[in-house]
């Protein structure tokens, strides 16, 4: 079966259904294809946080805070209960070291534009009970949020079929056809498509998909493992993580010289409540390939550090673990738009563990790349030639 | 199943019924971690022990048995209290 479309994004999680819906929602004829199911990667193994204060204060942070402007309206945008709420978070801090660290990067984000604060221990125990009496304490954001990420994915398709958009679920591609530099369609199995642009959001699945043409794509998977509870009644706050998350990624030189299996297997707390009651406790990030198993060290390590840091959570029973593969990049940030040298071909990858947080604001920008030819900050710094020239 | 007017519930933790999980499939799941993500059959506290089978009987009706892959596979085996799990080997 033949197919003619004006664009087709690769990739059925929460990026690729978002661009499917924004650009659908344009007029675009859209096509989105998926190797297995929506929300089967990532975006369906993963935690439920909108977390704006940890983002490094710069274009990362500006991402953020458009996004989640964009989600005060999505639910209705989308028609479909997303489970969004506005909760706010705070991050816990425990060392004089940490706060150190953690006054500087709240002070440039409040230059940004975000409310957020450092709280001592009193004042971060009126936000969530039960923290360890050892904390220092932490910052708070009335702006963090959360949503249920696989009810966004399934939100996204319905809303974007409803625009008109054509979903094909288990559907492979086997090659792109490439003529004089430009974009002239893929092969799949259940036919050929023609189209004059592709979107490459396979998240970690990103670089098999620009070996097809010669791309070599510098996204690497990073594994996060994450705890599920039984659920239990209203306990966390809103998004809860830990400065040692915060610090691991951005100044990793503080833990290098640690040898304990929590360092190496970079655990930082991630908590937060779904609507149902289960608490998910987060997470790791490894470099284990394309393995999704989880590992009972890391189970472990997982429950060590967040009953360190609020103990109470001992008297909780697990239900589940999972683990999703994050779209890891050497400079922690997107690869978005237009590919040099190969009209029609973008990319919109490598939010490693923000892709929740930066769907909306990703499906707007590429959508805004796409039909008008820019959008509405300067997001050279995103672009995929940083590492492709 | 017999023919009743009244909801049959397939999964009991999450209270999911059949007709819901015919919506999945119709809106295109094809296995049963894709029923599983559309109507959180199978993320209760019994994790898909009861209602894993019944579900596989009606996806069988659109997909051949023997292409119904069991979902992942997750640690723990069974309902386990955090404190046990952090202990020391």
């Amino acid at each position: 079966m033949n197919q003619k479309a004006d664009v087709v994004v690769i990739g059925g999680g929460v990026i690729g259904t978002a661009i499917t819906f924004y650009l659908s929602q344009r007029g675009q004829k859209v096509i989105l294809i998926e190797k297995n199911d929506l929300a089967s990667g990532a975006s369906g193994a993963c935690d439920q946080d909108i977390i704006l204060q940890s983002k490094n204060p710069g274009i990362h942070l500006q991402l953020a805070l458009a996004s989640s402007q964009m989600y005060k309206t999505l639910e209705k945008e989308l028609d479909y209960d997303i489970e969004y709420e506005n909760t706010g978070g705070m991050i816990l801090i425990e060392t004089p070291e940490e706060l150190k660290i953690m006054e500087d990067f709240v002070n440039r984000q409040k230059a940004l534009g975000l409310q957020v604060e450092i709280l001592n221990y009193k004042e971060a125990l009126r936000y969530q009970r039960g923290l360890s009496n050892h904390l220092v304490g932490s910052t708070y954001s009335p702006q963090d949020a959360h949503v249920n990420p696989i009810r966004l994915n399934l939100g996204f398709a319905q809303a974007a079929r409803r625009y008109g958009a054509e979903i094909l679920l288990e559907t492979e591609i086997t090659k792109i056809k490439v003529k004089n530099n430009q974009i002239e369609g893929l092969e799949t199995n259940r036919g050929t498509i023609y189209t004059p642009v592709i979107i490459n959001a396979a998240g970690a699945w990103a670089p098999s998909i620009g070996r097809m043409i010669g791309l070599k794509i510098p996204i690497k998977p990073r594994r996060g493992q994450i705890v599920i509870t039984e659920p239990v009644p209203p306990f966390v706050m809103g998004d809860v993580l830990s400065a040692r998350y915060i610090v691991a990624k951005y100044n990793p030189e503080l833990y290098n010289n640690s040898e304990s299996a929590a360092v190496k297997l970079g655990v930082g707390l991630s908590l937060s409540q779904t609507r149902k009651g289960n608490i998910l406790i987060g997470a790791t990030r490894e470099f284990a390939g394309y393995d999704i198993t989880n590992t009972r060290t890391g189970i472990k390590e997982i429950l060590k550090n967040a009953t360190r840091l609020i103990p109470e959570l001992k008297e909780m029973n697990i239900i589940r673990a999972i683990a999703g593969l994050r779209p890891y990049t050497p400079d922690g940030l997107p690869l978005l738009g237009p590919v040099n040298g190969l009209n029609g071909f973008y990319l919109a990858a490598g939010h490693e563990g923000d892709g929740i947080a930066l769907a909306p604001i990703t499906g707007k920008i590429i959508a805004d790349l796409i039909t008008d030819g820019k959008t509405f900050m300067d997001v050279t710094a995103l672009s995929p030639n940083r590492f492709l020239m | 199943m017999p023919e009743t007017n009244e909801k049959i519930y397939i999964c009991r933790c999450e209270e999911v019924t059949k007709e819901e999980i015919e919506q999945a499939i119709k809106d295109g799941a094809t296995t049963l971690s894709g029923i599983k993500k559309r109507t959180h059959a199978g993320m209760g506290l019994c994790q898909g022990r009861t209602c894993q089978r019944l579900i596989a009987g009606i996806l069988s009706k659109e997909r051949e048995m023997a292409q119904i892959l069991p979902p992942t596979i997750r640690p723990p085996v069974r309902t386990a209290l955090i404190a046990d799990f952090i202990k020391e080997d």
